[in-house]
């Protein structure tokens, strides 16, 4: 009965996750740098496509739904995309506040 | 779908036993309070939001008198602080967005595919339960001290404001869920409970108009809720999460509260331009220009409305790449919307125009929708923005759309569907009457706001230089005029409930789906069931016979 | 509906199980569609809440990398893999127990849906050892605690908010889940959930599955990074 309720799918997902789940680990020990978050971010999405590919049978839905998990999963990306990107591409706010100069006739400034 | 009579009493032609209407077939209040009927929760959602719609009213025409003088009128300057904080609270949150959807929607879109109820009944009353427990929680933090961080709650201030805030956003928060169960539930309906025969590009433009709504709803409100736990807990326990002199970045909050709000506003005005696209096809007699680019732009605005939330933050320190961004795409949004005014215009042009009260409300919409939204494109762009922000020329832009747009539409719909509802038709002089006043009630308050924003009038403050104070009179006047309009309405709808004439099943002479059963309703909706292989729009057949 | 046609509507499983059509429903199949789409939606949702605390948490990370760098080393690596672990084999679990329900397997399908339970149990007394031993060193919400007064570089405060914020919010998800699970596994033993409604047990581990997907992305972010 075993192989009823742990199909082919259901042992190869999970193993592939917990194959995963150690590299992810193993790699944390690892100085990759500014690279270690992407990577482990990736290793991530990895893991979630697999669990629902196989654990929660989306391939084999329909339409609808497949649909309704790509929008959420677009807009969030959208969302987070550009909240860094405005964090990202900040100035820094001027040392001189513009219209006073300090000393200087403000003709000198620099203009944006 | 099965054709067999649902009710067997009415089954036989000339049969005496007419079937139980929805509203007959239990009177007792526990009945109402307990029912899973879509129908009766779309009108306990009506009855609600009435209420809602009137406090919040109270609350606007308080900030008006207040501004009949340039200082201290009637109230204290803390007492407006939390006045005009509340209007918008409750107008946004326990009126506009609940709205149509929750009131019509829930009366119609099952009737419109040709299902039975919604896909989760259960589900639809407790989303009624869910808004009445947070509107009761947003009314008692009225009374414990009430909120003054206008209804955007910006960090830090909302962090460390001394009024009620934790109760008042928690009363949000769960309204929240009430709106996500109303979308989850008109989606799966609309998706799995179609009648047989009935494509996607054969429904009713109201049910498109709806489902677009709901996929906001629901992929929106989420991260309302989250950013609205950060917030009651920073009050609460003082983290100063958003707060720059503790590490915080107030910007953040903004960009999470924006990401829903804006999307919101198109929560506001969809269904409204659902409402328009029934009216227009019925009162013209004609179907609509074009079917599908009035489908398809409904989803378009809903996807694209969530790309665009950054123009209300261009002054607020956002990077100028972020500020072009949004600027671009803010553009992108209105083409969709100017598409529907096209061909709702169209589609009226050589109709057989029949001009009754709920056209005549939908003309206000055609007239202060177009300025609404040309006055958005131009606050879109940064470069203006960067004067009109904060300014009264911004509240004029968006009570154009939500008054002149959201209101307006759903007074038509509430005057189209009224028959349908209640079985009775009101007074038409009446509702003529109303018309004009709503009308230049509104545009009497709100144009010359305009005029203010752009000779400078921020918004928000409590005192002003004496000389805005004509327009600001003009605008006061008009507010009560526009009181009046609404209450007139709300009388003679009354009176015709109990006193009308009866109206028949399709007064209107609509070929929608929702007019080929008897007003009102039967309990499952149809008696016999029609046909929903013929098209709503298709005004050279004659009407079709009941059951048809 | 009259009596015959609401037995030929329902449909009576070998093992005496009757899955009935609930009346707004035009057949089992439309019901069965409806309630995992309606979960599917509902997930979006769920997207949607955790994504948006995902977002302030990558932004703050950009704002202050060092300091969210040295607060991930001091966080409990060790525990938070193993709490990985225990997610993963739970949702391995609870997929085959979906398995071996349409298999028409109910005892199968009650024991590994009883290991699922009992696995989060064991996530959530792991987690709460964690936050005790989190308070234990001064480290509470909102920068409070004495942690912060040794550790007051400008984002330290920020990152244990979003990790209590965000794993607590994660915990009352599980919990919420042992409630969905406990339910369909009272209705699995009592045979009132067999092989033809096996979609509700579907739909219930669908659930978790997100349960395990979100810690996914949570454990690199908070533990590895």
């Amino acid at each position: 009965m075993i192989s009823v309720a742990f199909p082919r799918t259901v042992v190869r997902t999970g193993a592939a996750l917990f194959a995963l789940w150690a590299l992810s680990f193993a790699l944390s020990y690892v100085p990759l740098g500014p690279a270690a978050l992407p990577v482990a971010i990736g290793i991530a999405a990895v893991k979630a496509a697999l669990v629902v590919a196989f654990f929660m049978e989306l391939l084999h839905g329909t339409l609808s739904m497949k649909l309704t998990l790509l929008a959420a999963g677009a807009l969030l990306a959208f969302l987070i995309g550009l909240m860094v990107a405005d964090i990202a591409t900040r100035e820094p706010p001027p040392l001189v506040p513009f219209g006073t100069h300090a000393g200087r006739p403000t003709a000198d400034l620099p203009t944006r | 779908m099965t054709t067999m009579p649902l009710e067997p009493s009415s089954a036989m032609p000339g049969s005496r036993a007419a079937s139980p209407t929805y509203l007959g077939v239990d009177t007792t209040i526990r009945s109402w309070l307990l029912t899973t009927d879509h129908k009766r929760i779309g009108v306990l959602y009506l009855v609600s939001m009435l209420f809602a719609l009137a406090l919040g009213g109270f609350f606007a025409m308080a900030v008006r008198l207040e501004h009949l003088s340039p200082n201290t009128t009637v109230m204290s300057a803390m007492a407006y602080n939390r006045f005009f904080t509340l209007h918008g609270v409750i107008m946004v949150w326990l009126f506009l967005i609940p709205s149509i959807p929750s009131s019509f929607g829930n009366f119609l879109l099952p009737i419109m595919v040709g299902a039975k109820d919604v896909a989760f009944p259960r589900l639809n009353l407790l989303s009624w339960y869910l808004y009445m427990a947070g509107s009761a929680v947003v009314l008692v933090s009225m009374f414990v001290g009430g909120i003054d961080t206008g209804w955007t709650f910006y960090t830090p201030y909302s962090t460390y404001s001394p009024t009620a805030i934790p109760l008042a956003l928690f009363g949000v928060f769960i309204i929240g869920f009430s709106t996500i169960l109303t979308g989850l539930n008109f989606i799966v309906t609309t998706h799995t409970m179609r009648a047989k025969g009935l494509g996607w590009l054969r429904m009713p433009l109201f049910v498109w108009s709806i489902y677009a709504t709901s996929i906001i709803q629901v992929l929106a409100t989420p991260v309302l809720g989250m950013v609205l736990i950060f917030v009651v807990l920073d009050n609460g326990f003082s983290w100063g999460f958003f707060d720059a002199s503790r590490g915080g970045d107030p910007v953040l909050y903004q960009h999470l509260f924006w990401f829903y709000s804006h999307p919101a506003v198109y929560i506001m005005v969809l269904p409204g331009m659902g409402v328009v696209s029934e009216v227009v096809t019925s009162f013209s007699r004609k179907n609509p220009f074009s079917y599908k680019a009035i489908a398809y732009s409904s989803i378009g605005i809903a996807f694209v409305g969530f790309l665009t939330w950054g123009h209300h933050m261009f002054v607020s320190g956002m990077s100028r790449f972020d500020a072009g961004a949004f600027g671009v795409l803010s553009m992108l949004v209105a083409v969709f919307s100017a598409i529907k005014v096209f061909n709702w215009t169209w589609t009226l042009k050589k109709g057989a125009i029949a001009l009754k009260t709920p056209l005549l409300y939908i003309f206000a919409f055609l007239f202060l929708f177009v300025f609404g939204g040309m006055t958005g494109v131009a606050v879109a762009a940064m470069s203006l923005d960067v004067h009109w922000h904060d300014t009264y020329f911004v509240v004029a832009h968006f009570h154009f759309i939500m008054v002149g747009g959201t209101l307006t539409a759903f007074v038509a719909g509430l005057h189209y569907w009224f028959p349908k509802i209640t079985g009775k038709m009101y007074s038409e002089r009446w509702g003529v009457l109303s018309a004009a006043l709503v009308f230049t009630g509104f545009f009497a308050t709100f144009f010359p706001q305009f005029l203010l924003g752009n000779a400078g009038m921020p918004r928000r403050y409590y005192t002003y230089p004496p000389e805005f104070q004509a327009l600001h009179l003009v605008s006061t006047v008009g507010s009560w005029v526009l009181a009046l309009g609404m209450m007139i309405t709300l009388v003679y709808l009354l009176h015709a409930i109990w006193w009308g004439p009866p109206a028949g099943p399709s007064p209107w002479g609509s070929r929608s789906f929702e007019w080929r059963t008897s007003s009102p309703p039967p309990q499952h909706n149809f008696t016999r069931t029609p046909s929903f292989e013929l098209d709503p729009y298709d005004y050279s057949r004659p009407m079709p016979e009941e059951g048809e | 509906m009259t009596a015959g046609a609401q037995l030929a509507a329902d449909e009576v499983s070998s093992q005496g199980e009757v899955e009935e059509l609930e009346g707004h429903f035009e057949s089992l199949e439309q019901q069965a569609q409806a309630a995992r789409l309606g979960m599917w939606v509902f997930l979006a949702t769920e997207v949607l809440l955790f994504g948006a605390a995902f977002a302030l948490f990558i932004s703050y990370q950009v704002h202050y990398p060092g300091a969210f760098r040295q607060s991930i080393e001091h966080n409990a690596k060790v525990l938070g893999t193993v709490n990985t672990g225990v997610l993963l084999t739970s949702s391995t679990l609870v997929a085959g127990a979906v398995h071996a329900l349409r298999g028409g397997n109910r005892r199968w399908s009650s024991w590994l849906l009883a290991g699922t339970i009992g696995l989060a149990f064991v996530f959530l007394g792991i987690k709460a050892t964690e936050y005790a031993k989190h308070f234990a060193e001064g480290i509470y919400p909102g920068g409070a605690g004495h942690f912060f007064v040794e550790h007051h570089e400008r984002g330290t405060a920020e990152f244990w908010t979003l990790y209590y914020l965000m794993t607590g919010l994660h915990a009352v998800h599980v919990t919420i889940g042992i409630g969905v699970l406990g339910v369909l596994l009272v209705k699995i033993v009592r045979g009132r959930i067999g092989k033809l409604s096996a979609h509700k047990l579907e739909v219930g581990a669908i659930y978790w599955h997100l349960v395990d997907v979100i810690w996914i992305f949570l454990w690199p972010l908070f533990y590895l990074a």
